[in-house]
Parts: C-alpha cells; sequence; structure tokens
C-alpha cells in the first residue's frame, strides 16, 4: 500500500517544465508584440528629436562666426551679427529666472508644507492652470500691466513675462519634489528641536535639491525659447541694448522676424539662432547635471 | 563634564533617586482611536528603561509624547501629565524645541540629514548654543569618539554624511542627538534596521551613554532589552501590564501576559 503510493508519487505524470503549448504561444506573441510596439514608439520620438537636431546642425553651424557673437543684428547684406540677441536673451531668461525662482519655490514650499484647505487647492489649481496657459496670453497681461502704464515696451516687461511663465513650473516641481522627503528626515529635525521653517529650508530643500534645481532648469529652457510673451513686451532691439528699461532684442523673437525673411544672411542667422538656443540649454543642463550629480547625496 | 547638566552632578545622589520622567495616567489618542490607556510610569535617572510588547502596543506612541513629537499631527493628542523638571509637558506651555533639545530622539531607520558628517552634528547645536569654531569642532569630536566613529571618519568629516553604511549612520545619529547635551534619550527600536555586528557595537554604546543619559529604548528584541535595560515595561493593547527590574522581569514576571509574551508564545 505505502509502497505503491510512493512509486505513484516518484513517476510524474506530466512534465513539470512543460507549459500548456497554445497558451504559451499566445504569452510570447504578446510579449513580442508589446516589445516591438514600444521599440517603434521609442524609434520614433528619437528620430523626429535626432532629425531637429541634426538639420539644426547642418543649416546653423554655417553662421557660427566670430562676426555672429560680436556684431549686433544689421540690415539685410550689411553684415549682422546677433549679439544683441544673444545678450538680450541672456539678460531676459535670468532676470526671468531671479523672480520666478525664488517665488516657485516658496510657493512651492507653501503648498508642500504649510498650505490646507481652500487656499491650497485654490493656489494648487491657479498654478496648475497657468502651466497651460497660452503664452501669447501672458505677454498681453503684462502688456496691460507694464509696458502700457509706461509707455514703452522693455527688457523689464519681457522678463516678467517669462518669469510668469517659469512660476507654476518651479512651483510644480518644487512641491513634487518637497512631498517626496521622508517624513522620518523631518521628524529627525524636529527631533534636535528645530523649528518647522528651518527643517524645511535646511533639510527637506536640501533633500530634494536635485529634484528642485531641475524644476528650474526646465524652466530656463522653457523661457529661453518662448517668443510670443515678448513680442508685446520685450519687442525687440535692432541694436545693441542691455537696459531692462528699453526695448530689447532676443533669440527667439529674432529668429521669428529672420526666419520668414526673403533675405539668405537673415535665414542663415535665425538657422544659427536656433542652434544657439539649443546650445545653450543643452550646455546648462549638462553643466547642472554634472555639478549636482557628483554633491547629490 | 559634557552631558551633566545644573543640578544633576551638585546634588548628587539625592537627585538621582528622582525619576527623570514621571508619566502618570497618560491618555493618547490617534483621533477617536485610544492608544495609550491610563498609563503610570517612571524613568529613573540615568537607567535604561526597556520598552517591549507586540507592535501596536504603544510604545513607540509613549516615546513620541515624551518629546512632544505628535504635536506635528493634528489629530493627536495626549491628557494626563508626564512631569519632566517640574512641569507637566503635555499641558504647560513649554517652548517644545528646547523639550526636544533636552530630550532627544533616535529613530528606528538611520536619518542622516543630506549634508557633511560635520554638519549633521553641528546642525543640532547650532539651534540652541553658539559656539566658536574650535569649540563647535571640538564637541564634534568629543561626540564621535564617544560613539566609536571617530576612527572610522575623522578624515572625511566633510563627506556627504549618506555614504556611511547603516550602522555607522545610526552611530551618527546617536552622535547628532547627544550633541545638543539633551538629559534624555529616546531610542525607537535603533538596531532594528542594522545587522548584527552594527546591533552589537550600539549595544556597548548604551552601556556607555548611561552613565550620563536616562535612556528610554523602545525594542522589539528580547535579548537587547536584557542585555540593554535596567528595568524593562511591557506593554499590550496600549496599557502598561507591568514593569519591573530586569531580572525580576525575564525570570519572575507577575503578569501571565508578561510570562507568554517573553517567552515567545505571543507577539
Amino acid at each position: 500500500m505505502t509502497q505503491n503510493d510512493v512509486a505513484d508519487d516518484v513517476q510524474p505524470s506530466i512534465d513539470g517544465w512543460k507549459v500548456n503549448g497554445s497558451l504559451a504561444m499566445r504569452r510570447q506573441i504578446m510579449d513580442r508584440t508589446a516589445t516591438v510596439l514600444s521599440l517603434v514608439a521609442t524609434g520614433v520620438a528619437l528620430l523626429a528629436l535626432g532629425s531637429i537636431l541634426f538639420t539644426l546642425i547642418i543649416r546653423g553651424a554655417g553662421g557660427l562666426s566670430l562676426v555672429t557673437f560680436i556684431h549686433s543684428t544689421a540690415s539685410p547684406g550689411s553684415n549682422g551679427g546677433l549679439a544683441n540677441a544673444i545678450i538680450g536673451s541672456v539678460i531676459q531668461t535670468a532676470v526671468s529666472i531671479l523672480i520666478g525662482a525664488p517665488l516657485g519655490m516658496m510657493c512651492g514650499i507653501y503648498l508642500a508644507d504649510y498650505g490646507s484647505g481652500w487656499m491650497a487647492s485654490t493656489t494648487r489649481f491657479v498654478s496648475d492652470m497657468l502651466l497651460s496657459a497660452p503664452s501669447i496670453l501672458i505677454g498681453l497681461f503684462i502688456y496691460q500691466l507694464l509696458v502700457v502704464p509706461t509707455g514703452h515696451f522693455s527688457g523689464l516687461a519681457g522678463s516678467v513675462a517669462l518669469a510668469i511663465l517659469a512660476l507654476p513650473i518651479v512651483v510644480r516641481t518644487t512641491e513634487d519634489m518637497l512631498r517626496l522627503v521622508p517624513i522620518s528626515l523631518r521628524e529627525a529635525g524636529i527631533g534636535l528641536g528645530a523649528s518647522k521653517w528651518r527643517v524645511i529650508l535646511f533639510i527637506c530643500l536640501r533633500a530634494a535639491r536635485t529634484g528642485v534645481m531641475t524644476g528650474v532648469l526646465l524652466a530656463v529652457a522653457r523661457v529661453a525659447g518662448e517668443t510670443a510673451p515678448l513680442l508685446f513686451t520685450s519687442l525687440g532691439n535692432l541694436d545693441w541694448s542691455v537696459s531692462l528699461n528699453r526695448p530689447m532684442a532676443s533669440l527667439p523673437v529674432t529668429i521669428y522676424q529672420y526666419a520668414g525673411s526673403a533675405f539668405d544672411d537673415w535665414v542663415q542667422l535665425a538657422w544659427t539662432g536656433a542652434l544657439l538656443v539649443t546650445l545653450g540649454v543643452l550646455l546648462i543642463n549638462i553643466l547642472v547635471r554634472v555639478g549636482f550629480g557628483r554633491k547629490g547625496a | 563634564m559634557i552631558g551633566l547638566t545644573n543640578g544633576q552632578m551638585a546634588n548628587g545622589e539625592a537627585v538621582a533617586a528622582k525619576p527623570a520622567i514621571s508619566v502618570k495616567s497618560l491618555d493618547f489618542y490617534y483621533g477617536d482611536n485610544k492608544a495609550l490607556r491610563n498609563i503610570t510610569m517612571d524613568f529613573p535617572r540615568r537607567k535604561v528603561t526597556g520598552m517591549i510588547g507586540p507592535s501596536g502596543c504603544g510604545k513607540s506612541t509613549l516615546l513620541r509624547v515624551l518629546n512632544r513629537m505628535y504635536d506635528l499631527y493634528p489629530g493627536q493628542r495626549a491628557t494626563g501629565e508626564v512631569l519632566f523638571d517640574g512641569r507637566n509637558i503635555i499641558s504647560q506651555a513649554v517652548d517644545v524645541n528646547r523639550l526636544r533639545a533636552r530630550i532627544g530622539m533616535v529613530f528606528q531607520k538611520p536619518t542622516p540629514f543630506p549634508m557633511s558628517i560635520y554638519d549633521n552634528i553641528a546642525f543640532g547645536v547650532k539651534l540652541h548654543e553658539k559656539l566658536s569654531r574650535s569649540e563647535m569642532d571640538g564637541r564634534v569630536e568629543d561626540v564621535l569618539r564617544r560613539v566609536a566613529l571617530w576612527p572610522e571618519v575623522k578624515d572625511r568629516l566633510k563627506a556627504s554624511a549618506t555614504a556611511l553604511s547603516g550602522g555607522q549612520q545610526q552611530r551618527l545619529c546617536i552622535a547628532r542627538t547627544i550633541a545638543t547635551r539633551p538629559e534624555i534619550v529616546l531610542l525607537d527600536e535603533p538596531t532594528s534596521a542594522l545587522d548584527p555586528v552594527s546591533t552589537a557595537r550600539i549595544e556597548e554604546l548604551l552601556d556607555e551613554l548611561k552613565k550620563e543619559f536616562t535612556i528610554a529604548i523602545v525594542t522589539h528584541n528580547m535579548q537587547q532589552a536584557a542585555r540593554c535595560a535596567d528595568q524593562v515595561a511591557f506593554f499590550y493593547l496600549g496599557e502598561l501590564v507591568e514593569m519591573d527590574s530586569t531580572d525580576r522581569m525575564f525570570t519572575a514576571p507577575k503578569e501571565t501576559r508578561t510570562q507568554d509574551y517573553i517567552t515567545g508564545r505571543f507577539g
């Protein structure tokens, strides 16, 4: 009796490694299909990106000469460059981030650590709306707010318009990143007798700094390439000008004006300008990534 | 004389007889849920009080009452008395930041701040004292020596604390806590995330620390409680079932629930 049982157990009736044939086949087909589809999707995205970069380099690199960097924009055929547009873009982007990033971070801190109830949810809602607001509307808003009362276009108006674009990006990433900081780290700070603001500022924000910086960089990338909000605010300037009180040139507006023109040298400068914007944003990204990557906790 | 605060030294044994913290009829609520029921116990000065019991029985909750950590969470409240230095810290006006410097806490998971080893210690000290650069250097070295971390980190005080191993991180957290010169150190399962070797080092450390500090340690490890504690309190379902000297608790507990728990019949 017992011997029989043992014998039955030892002899397996089916091979344990073998899976039901059709089921295995179906799984394999599903698996392959999913892999191929996601590879194709990745390929399409990369192709678009690569094609843009490739075209930019091929068309834009030709205009990368000293003249481009030291001469301001000029009438067609008179050996103009992009110097005023480059400095204008740098100044307006920098000022907009100087305004938008601290405000955005403070708002993000409020939403993550202090806000509750209707006030916080309204702020979050408005910030998210701002994130998707058409940038030309923001340009018009600043036009009414800063250009009409002062009676003239200015670099400052352009910077403020860009700052409003940067704001919600920084708000959202700061809030998200602060929420990712483990509660145990906050309690550890509180447990040492630190006040709440100190824990947020010196511990949480430090722990989240890579993420928060990424948000600021996203904002830089976004505003550096914006054209629409500048059309009604800083307008553009044909001459070299670094005064925030006067109309100011910028790369995107210059690209917008030159790309559709009938003059070959202007079109060339438009391509070069586009390449410069792209490379500039790329460079900042790489620099910060390297800098923060090393010190990153 | 580091860590000895006014009164402790001067009056010597007379003061030592008086408990560092006296808990009387303490109830604690998470919203409507009563987590601690009528707790009455003393934490004797410069002794280690071990707190044992199954998960969710209120041990950690009691620790978090002692330094008012529960303040962070709306909906949590305590009633009763927790007497510390002549005040009922849960009802009378106390500066909670000062309270937390005097009653330090070490957590279950090591929580190094995202800054250098040196700054991890200096952070807490700076909150409560103004020290010169050299005094701060001295304080940092002193506490790192006392947690036996100094030889391992003396050449990289400026390196990130998060690069340390788990055991080193926990010793750093203890160093950070004693650097603010507390009178009481609360430890919430300080070794549950550590390997046996690191655990042994922390336990050795506790023996050193109890010469200066009053220690309350929550642990799930019976051997740890037996090794480290002078007195042990057994909690069950939010109640303090029994508290006695470690010897008596592990050899002749009065309550059958205590007996069952420490012999591993439940929990």
